[in-house]
């Protein structure tokens, strides 16, 4: 497909792409570009300027600290999350989704920043992300900020990104001792478009002493259900309390309708992935 | 910058040769390789990245060259299936497709055997869960998909230094 006329540039470092981006009107970093180039081939936004930040190495590392949490580059690849080993060691479950976005063609150029930044309620990372309480790492031409992955996601296709912002860098905490994460979706089919996910981290000490329970695909962003995490504190582990706390799950989530799926219908599976979700975290938190 | 789009000198490396071209910033990797190299082995399937027709090895990673701008190749080393043969030699991946009806219409065929071939690089003798999930970005219409993981299947048990060309079957020139 000939795309419409657009200007490209590959800056050498982050500084050079963010003085770009910041003194061009209409400048868009392109990553991986495998949401941005259909978006330019289907011309459903306009770009002047493509600010090609793909290859920065600097964006690209993953990078296990002392204290166990883990900052992930920007631009790192899925394919990259999936294969390593400081990924691997602590944030298993960042791997595991990591390896099945789509395919493996897709897995070699797409990113976790693109992921994040394109804010399609459908994408596989941020609910996971605001459940293991990451934070964005942003930078400007002069300055940077941090931003909760639960404050980032503003809607759809929107985050909290201003003009001339670039997300350098996602920071996700070291699981905590007796802690697990579960993350479950429900599709048409593997991998397809997901008609409603929750992902979970729990932690249990005899009872479930903290959770977090993060919906998708109920609302143009992904939320945490603070009702259904209340009613987990000081409850034993066992399936029955999660289920009757997965019950918290009402009428003050109202998901969209669709061909796969009516409000009611995804509001119902809320609670069923919210539920499994939350106990598969219980299981992982007990095998460590 | 200007209103028709920067354009950029780009240099490369496919299939061993070195390419210098001056591209727009807009064209496609895939449209670079058909029209301006005319190497039309790489297919056009969906144009969106989701058949994989376009598939082609960049930098040792396999991509969908529909998904990538010409410009973001600049240095790059690619490997299209017009480098899989050689001297007229079909490898032994063409072969076995061949040998094990991997392919009817053959649209697909060049994102597929790009997608074995770098499946093979990483994994030489992979499970046939790994088969399917290494093709699960290519799109084929004609086989169901069996006949291609059996051909992915039976490349992968040659031996690695394997010198011998299996007996074609039939007569005549295989278009792959």
């Amino acid at each position: 497909m000939l795309l419409k006329s657009v200007n490209y540039v590959r800056p050498e470092s982050v500084s050079e792409a963010l003085d770009i981006l910041s003194s061009n009107e209409g400048a868009a970093p392109l990553a991986g570009g495998q949401s941005l180039t259909n978006v330019l081939k289907h011309r459903v936004a306009s770009v002047d300027l493509l600010v090609d930040i793909s290859a920065l190495g600097e964006l690209r590392t993953i990078t296990r600290k002392g204290d166990g949490s883990i900052e992930v580059g920007a631009c790192a690849t899925y394919d990259e999350i999936d294969h390593s080993p400081d990924v691997r060691a602590g944030h298993d479950i960042l791997a595991r989704e990591a390896s099945h976005i789509e395919d493996q063609q897709i897995r070699n150029r797409g990113t976790i920043g693109g992921n994040c930044c394109l804010s399609d309620p459908t994408n596989n990372l941020p609910p996971l992300l605001v459940a293991l309480n990451a934070t964005m790492n942003i930078r400007a031409v002069a300055s940077t900020r941090q931003v909760a992955a639960e404050d980032f996601f503003k809607g759809y296709f929107l985050t909290a990104l201003e003009p001339g912002e670039l997300l350098v860098s996602i920071t996700i905490p070291p699981i905590p001792v007796g802690a697990g994460a579960g993350y479950v979706s429900l599709s048409v089919a593997a991998d397809s478009k997901t008609i409603v996910r929750a992902a979970a981290l729990v932690r249990v000490n005899g009872v479930i002493e903290e959770a977090r329970v993060v919906l998708a695909r109920v609302a143009s962003v992904p939320i945490r259900h603070y009702a259904m995490e209340e009613a987990l504190r000081g409850v034993a582990p066992t399936a029955e309390s999660v289920r009757a706390a997965a019950e918290k799950i009402g009428s003050d989530v109202e998901p969209i309708a669709d061909g796969h799926g009516s409000s009611e219908y995804r509001r119902e599976m809320a609670k069923v992935v919210a539920r499994r979700a939350v106990l598969a975290a219980i299981e992982e938190g007990g095998r460590k | 910058m200007t209103e028709q789009g920067t354009t950029h000198v780009i240099e490369v490396t496919i299939n061993g040769r070195l390419y210098s071209r001056t591209v727009e910033a807009r064209q496609l990797l895939v449209h670079f390789l058909r029209d301006t190299l005319d190497l039309t082995g790489t297919h056009i399937g969906c144009d969106t990245g989701s058949c994989g027709a376009c598939s082609i090895i960049l930098n040792g990673k396999l991509v969908k060259s529909c998904m990538m701008l010409a410009p973001q190749a600049d240095g790059a080393v690619i490997e299209t299936v017009e480098g899989l043969a050689q001297d007229g030699e079909l490898n032994p991946l063409q072969e076995s497709f061949s040998r094990n009806h991997g392919l009817q219409c053959g649209y697909c065929t060049p994102g597929m055997l790009m997608s074995a071939k770098a499946l093979l690089m990483a994994d030489p003798h992979p499970t046939d869960e790994a088969i399917r999930l290494a093709l699960a970005g290519n799109l084929c219409r004609c086989t169901g998909y069996t006949t291609i993981v059996a051909a992915v299947r039976a490349a992968s048990e040659q031996p690695a230094e394997s010198s011998s060309t299996p007996p074609a079957l039939g007569s005549g020139e295989r278009a792959v």
